[in-house]
């Protein structure tokens, strides 16, 4: 068993003037829709590619066909020029296209290394596995991607962030000629990112084709030499990213131009308190948080990974326990670890996990909308649909939900659409503070912009809302005011005209 | 408007604002639309193929139809009054539990302990009624025990945190092994009230007692799921119950709610079956539970939860004992009424994937 990657130079001489793989006139059909039409895409060896567009724009089908998941309808690949039949994701690991997809795909009873070399184990005489060789062959790879974890740990017990490592360190286990990375940095601090971001020119140094597909701008202004940008199952362009600006890279994207991505209509907040915790601490982590929130603010909190703002989130809707402090929403405390009275008093949560937190995937919009506010639709128990249907149909039309129908279930909605399906549910219902975990997870730019609008609109009418973000223009393009969380405490709330992102991120390092 | 789990509506048929009246409301909430100028969403991918078939009811019904001509066709005898009075009277008992079943099962919970539990039941309700002479007592002694034992699993599943699956199959074992600490043999029938034997055995008009009592349980079951509150937060708390309780709704009553209702529908058919044995048979209703959740699982609920229909139930409870009937009617061997049925539902199961994966892409 050989493992190239090893001993780069014994294998085929890698050769810069021939594209490492050449997709050309992709074609891809799913009944009722075009996913992919006339594509070409092009990788050269030892560069790194973004691959860019919003969600539906045919990149997930593009990397399924590369990794022979899906056939392809019309076109041809080529790798180094040869053209190439891939009909299964064998044919395609073969040819050297290792794609390491979001989701872990490792065996977590398994150790490192045996995951590494899952694909083949190198055996010794007799036909046994080669342990010994494994460790060794693993520790060598690690070593020369400049990754350090120990081959012979457990892979369940190493974080994300490290699995993630495993995962590429797989990828190039067996002979890579084009790594694929969808989306990797989703669940990674800044600092796992830089990490992941040197591994990846290492990869790429070694004459390795890179696709790096992303939606977040900056990362791709960093890391890439050429972007490619799909819309709507087409290909729109590539070229390298020095041509490309913010502005122009999203206009590829969106097929239009966002003036101003965090536009401000409302006017200045109140002064009546909406929202006050006082000495609010968790038994895990939140210790003494005090703040108040105003109607009309979007008071903006800030912090790292682990900071503390989604158990803050959780705490002050009722949904967690606490172990001290007061919760009071317009004048009236509220019952801890109870989200009845919380709804009831008007504050509710914008979950940051749609899926497991927010939808009901396989039910339909309407319901999915009206969830929070049934009741004002009954009468003795009884729903009144079409009043609710039309209360939905009012939601749907305002906020241009894009959906079939109100009877279609959420979960075949854009990520955007069920956003703004879900804040209809806590509008529908009405509001008096509105708290917002990471309101634009997992959404795509042209999306983001309505939800900035939306976000705005509610401090506008009035509500108090309070939000959890990990993105710096966000915080500073919507907050009035901003505070910073760090290992569960508050170090900082400063206004929006004396922050500066030197000092929010002091603060989020305590 | 179907119910909230099928498929419905043409695809492609988007919802023109500008088709929609404006609904009434102030001119600061005309304002929301100027913002979504800016709307863009991927276009919808939804398969065309997979919308021409319905639900899971669909697949059902043909099997159903086609098991009814077939053996109709091997033995005329089947469409014969007395013969489908049989069938119907057969589906009652499988019908009231598989009623509150299906509710328990929609809100992602089930309950094992059915079968032991009808055998409890029928003993107590009898030694109840033997020693008090009113079929009233008896009767509520029945729902009492039946439902205690659905408010116990619900407390068990929602204050405890055990599975569902163990709870109700520990309840099942105590229940098995309890009977007998009650009663060592059947619980004769010493009362002689003929009203107790018309809940088994009496005809109104042409149709059985039980029968009817199927019925109204079905409609109420039925009525409840589809048009109240009540049916959309068990659906709500069966599809994601972190995003119910967030919601502000108590998702633990939800779901005790459903194992109660499911220990009375026992009660109920528990009573029936004492009836139509004149006797408290600890060692009935063995199995009984499996018939039952294969009925519901059959009709297109989902054991996830958030997904299905009493309708699909109804189709599953008639497929079941039309299959047990035309095994008896064409004499075969009766060890099939156990075979034949393990195999439909596999096949009918694998059906339903294959028509989901038509309607993804």
């Amino acid at each position: 068993m050989s493992v190239d990657f090893l001993h780069p130079g014994e294998g085929a001489a890698i050769d810069t003037d021939v594209p490492a793989l050449e997709l050309r006139g992709i074609g891809k059909r799913f009944p009722g829709v075009v996913a992919l039409d006339n594509v070409d895409f092009t990788l050269e060896p030892g560069k790194i590619h973004a691959l860019m567009g919003e969600n539906g724009a045919g990149k997930s089908t593009l990397i399924k066909i590369m990794a022979g998941v899906y056939g392809k309808d019309a076109g041809t690949i080529r790798m180094r020029g040869r053209e190439v039949d891939i009909k299964s994701p064998r044919d395609s690991l073969k040819e050297g296209i290792k794609v390491v997809f979001q989701e872990i795909a490792l065996i977590s009873e398994f150790t490192v290394a045996e995951n590494i070399f899952l694909e083949g184990y190198p055996t010794g005489k007799a036909g046994s596995i080669d342990w010994k060789k494994i460790r060794a062959d693993s520790a060598a790879l690690f070593n020369r991607i400049g990754f350090d974890v120990d081959p012979a740990a457990r892979t369940g017990s190493l974080p994300v962030s490290q699995q993630q490592m495993v995962e590429i360190a797989r990828a190039l286990a067996h002979e890579a000629r084009v790594v694929v990375m969808d989306e990797p940095t989703s669940s990674l601090t800044p600092n796992e990112v830089s990490l992941l971001f040197t591994v990846i020119r290492r990869v790429a140094a070694l004459g390795i084709a890179v696709v790096y597909v992303s939606h977040k701008l900056d990362e791709v202004f960093e890391i890439a030499d050429t972007v490619t940008v799909l819309r709507d199952g087409r290909h729109i362009s590539t070229r390298p990213i020095g041509e490309h600006t913010n502005d122009t890279l999203i206009q590829d994207m969106i097929g239009r131009r966002i003036d101003n991505l965090f536009p401000r209509k409302r006017g200045a907040p109140g002064s009546k308190v909406a929202l006050s915790v006082e000495n609010l601490s968790t038994a895990k982590k939140l210790d003494e948080v005090s703040f108040e929130a105003r109607a009309g603010e979007v008071l903006g909190f800030f912090g790292l990974m682990g900071a503390g703002r989604t158990e803050l989130a959780k705490a002050i809707v009722g949904y967690d326990p606490i172990t001290a402090g007061t919760i009071t929403v317009d004048g009236q405390r509220l019952a801890p670890h109870d989200t009845r009275t919380g709804v009831k008093l008007g504050i509710g949560l914008l979950t940051e996990d749609r899926k497991s937190e927010g939808l009901m995937g396989e039910l339909p919009v309407y319901q999915n909308a009206s969830l929070a506010s049934l009741g004002a639709f009954a009468r003795l128990g009884f729903v009144d649909k079409a009043k609710e249907n039309r209360a939905v149909q009012d939601y749907v039309d305002r906020f241009r939900i894009k959906t079939p129908s109100l009877f279609q279930q959420v979960k075949n909605l854009s990520g955007g659409n069920q956003q703004k399906v879900l804040i209809s549910r806590w509008l529908m219902r009405g509001l008096k503070v509105i708290v917002v975990d990471e309101p634009t997870r997992g959404i795509d730019v042209g999306a983001k912009s309505e939800i900035f609008a939306l976000i705005d609109r509610l401090a506008g009418e009035g509500l108090a809302v309070v939000m959890m973000t990990s993105e710096m223009p966000e915080l500073l393009g919507l907050s009035d005011r901003i505070a910073v969380m760090c290992e569960g405490r508050l170090t900082a709330i400063m206004s929006r005209e004396e922050a500066t992102q030197e000092k929010i991120l002091n603060a989020a390092i305590g | 408007m179907a119910l909230p789990t099928s498929r419905e509506g043409p695809t492609g048929q988007m919802l023109s604002a500008a088709k929609t009246p404006a609904p009434a409301h102030g001119p600061e909430r005309r304002e929301w639309t100027e913002m979504s100028e800016l709307t863009h969403a991927p276009a919808q991918r939804r398969s065309i193929g997979g919308q021409l078939l319905g639900g899971s009811q669909l697949v059902l019904g043909a099997i159903l139809a086609v098991l009814c001509i077939a053996i109709s066709i091997a033995a005329p005898q089947f469409y014969s009054e007395p013969n489908i009075i049989a069938i119907l009277r057969q589906c009652a008992l499988v019908l009231i539990v598989a009623s509150g079943m299906t509710m328990l099962i929609i809100t992602a919970e089930v309950d094992l302990s059915v079968g032991a539990s009808l055998a409890f039941v029928g003993c107590i309700g009898m030694a109840v009624l033997n020693s008090t002479h009113s079929l009233t007592l008896g009767m509520l002694a029945a729902l009492a025990f039946a439902g205690g034992v659905g408010l116990f699993n619900g407390l068990v599943v929602t204050r405890l945190r055990v599975n569902s699956l163990i709870a109700t199959i520990g309840t099942m074992m105590m229940l098995q092994g309890g009977v007998y600490l009650f009663t060592r043999e059947a619980v004769q029938n010493h009362n002689r009230l003929a009203i107790f034997t018309d809940l088994g055995a009496g005809y109104v008009g042409a149709v059985p007692v039980p029968v009817i009592l199927a019925a109204l349980i079905f409609a109420v079951a039925y009525v409840t799921l589809r048009f109240t509150t009540l049916g959309r937060y068990l659906y709500a708390v069966g599809a994601n119950e972190k995003a119910v309780r967030l919601s502000g709704l108590r998702s633990e009553r939800l779901k005790l709610f459903g194992f109660v209702v499911t220990g009375l529908c026992v009660g109920v058919a528990g009573m029936i079956l004492s009836s139509l044995m004149n006797a408290g048979q600890p060692t009935a209703g063995r199995g009984f539970e499996l018939t039952v959740i294969a009925a519901v699982i059959l009709g297109g609920t989902s054991l996830l939860g958030g997904r299905g229909s009493l309708f699909g139930t109804l189709l599953g409870v008639l497929v079941l004992k039309v299959i047990d009937n035309g095994i008896i009617i064409l004499s075969w061997n009766q060890d099939l009424q156990m075979v034949v049925p393990g195999i439909v539902i596999i096949l009918a199961t694998y059906l339903d994937i294959i028509r989901n994966k038509a309607n993804v892409r």
